[in-house]
């Protein structure tokens, strides 16, 4: 008896250290969209105007204990269009900008990943994040984990774990990947991550998990100066790269690099490079201004399927974002893209309205004002004309 | 520059005279060296209101933590401040991004405090210089007006600040905040006084923008503990994405 009143203490003690919470949003977004000639002509793309629904959410848990905790989020995203009919030989391929990133596990090896399949619709049921994670003097996850650094909202290449979702519609949406990480807080300056990553996505599954082992460390070397750095091997390419920040006065700018080399197998491929430059300055209390430009070197064994691998379809870009606030509930974003180097040009709004304490709404609308006439870079020719409206809630 | 004048304010007797003393008694009173407080932000306006809880821990002129502990839309978003260094961290994607000191100039979440208010980067004691300005009776109550100027080398947003300090306690009641062409651009009062700690503190702050009289924003302090120990880590990126 003694025992078990015990064990009952001691049961409703450890209880009583755990803490649990639920949290998420719904969001609704409908958009008409607008083909181009070249996409018609030159990709098969043999439609004119359409609308395109998207229904997506997401549900957080957290449960946490001591010095550990659990976190998990289930992902759906329900797509309406007749551009998700099925088409031979070329599909349609908007609908993979209009729901990007279309992959929302990066680094996938435990499947955890559902999509139903209608005649013209998409429902996928993904879990982006299931980790475990332990807080000791340092730190170590493991599971379904995101990652997430790098300071380009644009353009963010140090980081290819999670894409930036500047140039999208959508938000609140995080990739995950499967793995393990460590953090050491080395000193108030050092902070060094270490990744061990799986892959089985790249190509299909042919038995072989495709490793990634990944440093990332931010140092600060002034209180105004700070460097990251990454190193590692992944999805068969070795690649190492840097971001430089300096905090001036009243702005911030940075710069990252990011060099890959060559598939290690035996694949045809060639070396990549990216490089960005950064600026930021919120210029009085209303208006925020960020400028990103930068330099994608394009690979030539790129096919249509893995145009969302590298988002950007540009090659030598700038791009300036503004954000104002004209009223505390409504903020404009007006930002605009373009190629240096052949000319393309898109322009991108998006009016946010808070509604309520927690629901927002977005009208928006993207236009490809200039695209290039030569075949460099394809994924320009999809791009289409668009004005759309969501809804989104929180709880 | 110093001016001494007679000036009577029971709180700190003779040193009341000094204005030095008395800007830093007021900031020693409400700032504290180490304070953690749970707040409640109303931002009204004739067609709309929006209700915000925070917790904000502050140690000294360097570091600040906020956390947003509802509505549910921000609920976790935490912001870190080590000197001119901030970052913001938002639990639901895992992200911190390094955010521009300019930042500090930007409202607070659509209302009319900004973040270097929240997040208390400047320090009327040490970024301003003082003198004491006329005597003023309003509503039965005593008051002195000090100017304050901001220093050459500082780096803050309102290069002048008139306050209105009570006789009585010798805790402000008014900021009167103008800006480089020396327009009255925004007015913050301090009321309904309570002890926490040992440390007298107005728990009722009301911001008023001077160019839209219709809209304002109040900050009702729920708790405020004094002299809390902080872990070591607590202002951290560690602790900043431990949420």
């Amino acid at each position: 008896m003694k025992i078990f009143v015990i064990v009952i203490l001691l049961s409703s003690s450890a209880l009583a250290q755990v803490k649990g919470s639920l949290s998420g949003n719904v969001e609704m977004q409908g958009r008409q969209v607008n083909n181009s000639d070249e996409a018609k002509n030159e990709f098969a793309q043999d439609w004119d105007k359409e609308e395109f629904y998207l229904y997506q959410g997401n549900l957080n848990g957290k449960l946490e204990f001591k010095d550990s905790k659990i976190q998990s989020n289930l992902f759906v995203r329900h797509a309406k269009s007749d551009l998700l009919k099925k088409k031979e030989p070329i599909p349609y391929l908007a609908p993979g900008i209009y729901s990007f990133p279309k992959k929302m596990v990066s680094r996938d090896v435990f499947k955890l990943v559902h999509t139903d399949t209608g005649r013209s619709s998409e429902t996928e049921y993904i879990i982006t994040n299931l980790s475990y994670e332990w807080n000791y003097d340092n730190r170590f996850a493991m599971g379904r984990l995101n990652i997430n650094y790098g300071l380009g909202e644009i353009f963010n290449p140090l980081n290819p774990f999670n894409q930036p979702t500047g140039l999208t519609t959508l938000n609140q949406v995080s990739q995950g990947a499967d793995g393990f990480n460590t953090t050491f807080f080395v000193n108030d300056k050092h902070t060094l991550n270490f990744y061990i990553l799986g892959d089985k996505t790249q190509d299909g599954y042919d038995g072989q998990i495709q490793k990634t082992l990944w440093i990332h460390g931010e140092y600060e070397f002034t209180e105004k100066l700070q460097f990251d750095y990454v190193a590692g091997e992944d999805q068969n390419r070795h690649k190492l790269g840097s971001q430089i920040k300096y905090n001036f006065d009243s702005s911030m700018m940075f710069v990252q690099v990011l060099y890959q080399t060559d598939f290690t197998d035996d694949k045809p491929s060639h070396p990549l490079w990216d490089a960005m430059i950064g600026y930021d300055q919120q210029l009085n209390s209303k208006w925020h201004l960020r400028f990103e430009g930068g330099y994608q070197k394009m690979n030539r064994y790129m096919t249509e399927s893995s145009f969302s691998e590298r988002f950007l379809p540009a090659e030598y870009f700038i791009a300036i974002a503004n954000q104002y606030e004209i009223h505390p509930l409504i903020k404009i974003t007006g930002t605009v893209f373009t190629d240096v180097k052949d000319g393309f040009t898109y322009i991108l709004n998006r009016n946010t309205f808070s509604i309520a304490n927690n629901i927002e709404a977005d009208i928006f609308g993207s236009i490809p004002m200039v695209k290039s006439s030569s075949n460099d870079n394809p994924a320009q020719k999809i791009i289409t004309t668009d004005i759309g409206i969501s809804l989104r809630a929180f709880f | 520059m110093k001016t001494k004048e007679l000036f009577f304010c029971a709180a700190i007797g003779v040193n009341a005279s000094q204005v030095d003393e008395l800007t830093k008694y007021a900031e020693t009173q409400i700032r504290g060296d180490r304070s953690s407080s749970k707040i409640q932000m109303n931002i009204e306006t004739p067609n709309w209101s929006r209700t915000l809880e925070i917790t904000s821990d502050v140690e000294g002129k360097d570091f600040a933590l906020s956390t947003i502990d509802s509505p549910a839309k921000e609920k976790g978003t935490r912001t870190l401040r080590i000197k001119n260094n901030m970052w913001n961290y938002f639990p639901k994607l895992k992200k911190k991004i390094s955010v521009s000191s300019s930042m500090l100039l930007s409202s607070w979440m659509g209302s009319d405090f900004t973040n270097d208010d929240i997040l208390k980067a400047s320090s009327m004691n040490e970024d301003y210089t003082h003198s004491f300005g006329a005597d003023i009776v309003k509503d039965g109550n005593d008051y002195k007006m000090i100017e304050h100027k901001a220093r050459e080398n500082s780096k803050v947003m309102w290069p002048k600040i008139v306050a209105l300090t009570s006789k009585q306690d010798c805790l402000p009641r008014e900021y009167h905040y103008y800006d480089k062409k020396n327009n009255l651009k925004r007015i913050l009062t301090f009321s309904e006084i309570k002890t926490f700690d040992g440390h007298l503190f107005p728990t009722k702050w009301t911001m008023m923008p001077q160019n839209d009289h219709k809209k304002m924003t109040t900050i009702i302090y729920k708790d405020v503990k004094f002299n809390v120990s902080f872990k070591k880590d607590h202002f951290t990126q560690k602790n900043l994405t431990d949420y």
